[in-house]
């Protein structure tokens, strides 16, 4: 279509239509319009503009169609040449149109995008505005007015109970907090402990309990190592709430054990010869590290059982050292041991390791 | 038109919508802390409700029930409050800071332990790392009745 409705340009270099290649002296030239029809029946389509584009170019680019067609085809000389090249440059004609056409459209879609971009950044602006002023005036009135605020209009129902629910639920926050939660099921209660060491929550476990006829647990996410069988055998029957200190104990300590063990782990392991070996359980930690004494280097490796499931210290902590050389080390083993039992284990090997480099 | 000139409004986008979000929670927070409803505004306020509930959305599904879920919480707490024995007569919760990844609370609560009177402050930290949002009790202050320091050793340890 772009054919017909483009102006025909000026062929680069053509400066008459004599020097259109299109344009051929026909040895006769005054065939009848329908001639080229009768002869190229098949190629008639493809003349049609051809005969076309030769009469605008026989008429200095005017874009207008004489009434006479040149029978330009019937040269057999120079007819599959010229044939194509018209075409070749129509194509390319219609190809340019059709890439300037999309080039525009794509533009036109980039301004429209950069256009809602910046709607939304001036809508967000002034959101963020509001916003702003809101909470200012908020903090002033607070300052104002100590304690209490409450809106001048009368609250609604919804807003009321909004405000109940949020408080209760920061009530229950705060028993999470202290380690022993709950809440209450259809056919018992759900507890939840949630564990932490020196002041940083760490993992929580639940357990679902039933009530009727006898208590009993129903689901638990307590793992296996821990000995909740056998705490639950022991108290749950009598005394929940011994049975729930007991497990926060073990869970606890165990938690406590393993964070101990991973920091050792994320801060230590250049210092660390190999790498740490632990149980599930975390109550037996082995690795190996290097002491240095009278410029000399010798390994050591530590091997800390935590006896009771209760507690995140060693109970033992013992040191080897190569055969031989036990007489020299001796005390800085018993100095080592003494300190793995008594501190967190990454404090207690950042302190040696320090201890160590400050002597030399 | 290359893509960095979108870029630039894009960010800025990003930035502000990140900026409303924490005002707005900012905002609902101060609300929060700065209100407060006794007990009766609460019951007339859940008799109002009822009736407003029933009346409109008689027929259709349930839609956020105010009421029942203040009811059941607060049956999980007096559970909660009975079993473990701590009662906490009042808490109030003050934001100190809050940007994208970190929020700090101070906490002050009073109660009775097992009838033992007792108040404490901390402060809560909560960190957002990619996933995780770890949770930390720092600065925890506990005033307790003379006697009874073998507890308080074993609470501030936790």
């Amino acid at each position: 279509m772009l054919l017909y409705e483009e102006a025909w340009p000026r062929m680069p270099g053509a400066e008459s239509p004599q020097d259109c290649p299109c344009v051929r002296p026909t040895p006769e030239p005054d065939l009848p319009p329908g001639f080229m029809e009768e002869e190229h029946n098949s190629e008639e389509k493809e003349n049609a503009p051809c005969e076309r584009s030769l009469t605008a170019a026989s008429r200095d680019g005017g874009g207008q169609m004489p009434a006479a067609p040149l029978a330009q085809g019937k040269v057999e000389r120079g007819k599959v040449y010229s044939r194509d090249g018209v075409l070749g440059y129509l194509e390319m004609l219609e190809a340019q149109a059709h890439e300037l056409g999309l080039k525009q459209e794509e533009k036109e879609q980039q301004e429209k995008k950069l256009d809602r971009l910046k709607a939304r950044v001036q809508e967000l602006r002034a959101r963020r505005d509001e916003l702003r002023a809101k909470v200012e005036l908020q903090e002033k009135k607070l300052l104002d007015k100590e304690g209490v605020v409450t809106d001048p209009a009368r609250p609604s129902a919804q807003t009321v109970l909004k405000w109940k629910v949020k408080s209760i639920k920061a009530m229950l926050q705060v028993f999470y907090l202290t380690g022993i939660s709950g809440k209450l099921t259809k056919q018992g209660v759900c507890f939840c402990i949630s564990t932490a060491y020196e002041g940083t929550y760490l993992d929580s476990y639940y357990v679902d309990l039933l009530i009727k006829p006898v208590v009993k647990i129903q689901r638990h996410s307590v793992p296996v190592f821990i000995p909740l069988e056998q705490i639950a055998k022991k108290y749950l029957q009598t005394d929940i709430r011994r049975f729930l200190s007991v497990l926060a104990d073990h869970l606890n300590a165990y938690v406590g054990r393993r964070h101990q063990a991973d920091q050792l782990e994320e801060h230590f392991s250049d210092r660390i010869d190999g790498t740490l070996q632990r149980n599930s359980l975390c109550n037996l930690l082995v690795f190996n590290y290097t002491v240095s004494t009278n410029s000399k280097t010798f390994p050591f490796n530590v091997k800390l059982l935590y006896g009771d499931l209760c507690c995140s210290l060693p109970t033992e902590a013992i040191i080897s050292c190569t055969p031989g050389t036990l007489p020299l080390l001796a005390e800085m083993a018993a100095a080592h041991s003494n300190t793995f039992r008594h501190m967190a284990l990454h404090k207690a090997f950042d302190l040696l390791i320090n201890a160590e480099e400050s002597q030399g | 038109m290359d893509s960095s000139v979108y870029q630039v409004y894009e960010d800025e986008i990003q930035l502000l919508e990140e900026e409303i979000k924490l005002l707005s929670e900012k905002y609902e927070d101060i609300q929060q802390e700065s209100t407060f409803f006794s007990d009766e505004e609460v019951l007339m306020a859940a008799k109002l409700f009822q009736r407003e509930f029933l009346g409109e959305h008689k027929g259709y599904g349930p839609p956020v029930d105010l009421k029942a879920e203040v009811e059941s919480l607060e049956r999980d707490l007096s559970f909660l409050v009975k079993f473990t024995g701590i009662q906490i007569i009042s808490h109030s919760k003050k934001t100190l800071e809050k940007t994208v990844n970190r929020t700090v609370q101070k906490h002050r609560l009073s109660g009775n332990c097992q009838s033992l009177p007792f108040s404490l402050e901390f402060q809560l930290l909560e960190v957002q790392n990619k996933e995780k949002v770890s949770t930390a009790v720092t600065d925890l202050s506990i005033t307790m009745e003379s006697g009874q320091y073998s507890e308080i050793s074993k609470f501030v340890s936790r």
